[in-house]
């Protein structure tokens, strides 16, 4: 069993992340922890340029996390049935595949 | 004296063909060494005559009841956290939830410093202490709230545009929702909150506004005999005028019949 705040993601593909929660939900604790653990020194050291925002609405709006990609994709998670650690790991997965991606381009171009 | 004896026993007068069964040495290992040695066997036997055998109890636990552990939480450190909660809700007219994400040391205390100056005060909070305190005090839908790391901006003034200016320059902390004279206001509440003039300033408007009609009203009904009022003084002026200079015109006259 793994905890939430050892997951670490390398946020360098990724150019911002939007937060949006209703705090007087009841399903908001997934969310609300995720952005927690994304606000850590470790994981904001990897890319000092990630915007990280948090949306806090009194809508009865169910939580989303909005990530924008360098390379323009959007990963959109809607956190009201998600755990914090699979919305980690879907997040780290695919910045993995995109550091690869971009490993092997570079390496592509050099030679 | 033991390898001694062992000795005479091997030099007594043997016959030809027989040699002992047991030749003890006088080389041989002492009774305390560094190896394991082989224990005689009487004392095997004692030893295994002797061993511990554990009491097993009549039922085995796991057929019984589980018995639950009764968690005595009770210790003096949490009652006095959740008195000084307790006296913090009881204390202050405006107390601000926020989540807080973690920030470096320096900035907190930038933060705290800044917060300090407009007497406001930043209490970092548990969440299962400050949960008993509010189910049973009367702020029960501030519950949902207490959910991962939150901090309290507590301050016994209403100050809500100072501290909205001061949490601008912190991202890592987001305002969710604030308690506000016993009322509840989301974040967009208290931004409403923040834009509204200050009380004096309120008032005055409400007065002027209430004043408004009741002037009205007064003011149409003053209208005819201000009116009246207004063209006997021109026609005064003129006649006056017209003893030093013309006649008098007639059209004043005109005007009071046309009314």
């Amino acid at each position: 069993k793994k905890m939430a705040s050892k997951i670490r993601v390398v946020l360098r593909p990724v150019k911002s992340i939007v937060v949006r929660f209703c705090p007087f939900e009841s399903n908001v604790e997934s969310t609300r922890k995720f952005l927690g653990c994304i606000n850590h020194k470790k994981i904001q050291a990897t890319n000092r340029n990630c915007e990280v925002t948090a949306d806090v609405r009194h809508d009865g709006s169910e939580p989303l996390v909005d990530v924008m990609f360098a390379d323009g994709d959007r990963l959109i998670m809607k956190g009201a049935n998600l755990t914090t650690i699979e919305m980690l790991t879907a997040l780290g997965s695919r910045c993995n595949a995109k550091e690869l991606k971009e490993e092997q381009k570079s390496k592509k171009k050099s030679p | 004296a033991l390898s001694a004896s062992r000795c005479a026993l091997a030099t007594v007068p043997l016959s030809a063909g027989w040699l002992p069964a047991l030749q003890l040495v006088r080389r041989g290992s002492k009774a305390v060494t560094r190896h394991w040695k082989a224990m005689h066997f009487q004392r095997q036997k004692l030893m295994a005559v002797t061993e511990y055998l554990a009491p097993r109890p009549a039922i085995p636990p796991r057929c019984l009841a589980p018995r639950k552990e009764a968690s005595e939480e009770d210790n003096g450190y949490a009652r006095l956290l959740r008195r000084q909660v307790e006296e913090v809700f009881q204390d202050n007219r405006m107390i601000a939830v926020c989540q807080y994400n973690s920030m470096p040391d320096e900035d907190v205390v930038l933060m705290r410093r800044y917060l300090r100056k407009h007497n406001i005060e930043v209490k970092f909070v548990l969440n299962e202490i400050v949960r008993p305190v509010l189910s049973q005090s009367k702020y029960k839908n501030l519950l949902p709230l207490f959910v991962a790391r939150n901090i309290l901006l507590v301050s016994p003034e209403t100050k809500a545009k100072e501290m909205l200016r001061v949490l601008k320059r912190v991202p890592q902390v987001n305002l969710l929702a604030a308690c506000i004279d016993d009322t509840i206001l989301s974040k967009q509440g208290v931004e409403n909150f923040a834009k509204l003039p200050p009380l004096e300033a309120a008032q005055g408007q409400t007065v002027g506004a209430l004043a408004l009609l009741p002037s009205q009203t007064s003011s149409l009904l003053q209208c005819g005999s201000a009116h009246l009022t207004a063209l006997l003084d021109q026609h005064i002026r003129q006649l006056q005028a017209g003893e030093t200079g013309s006649p008098a015109e007639p059209t004043p006259a005109q005007g009071l019949g046309a009314h």
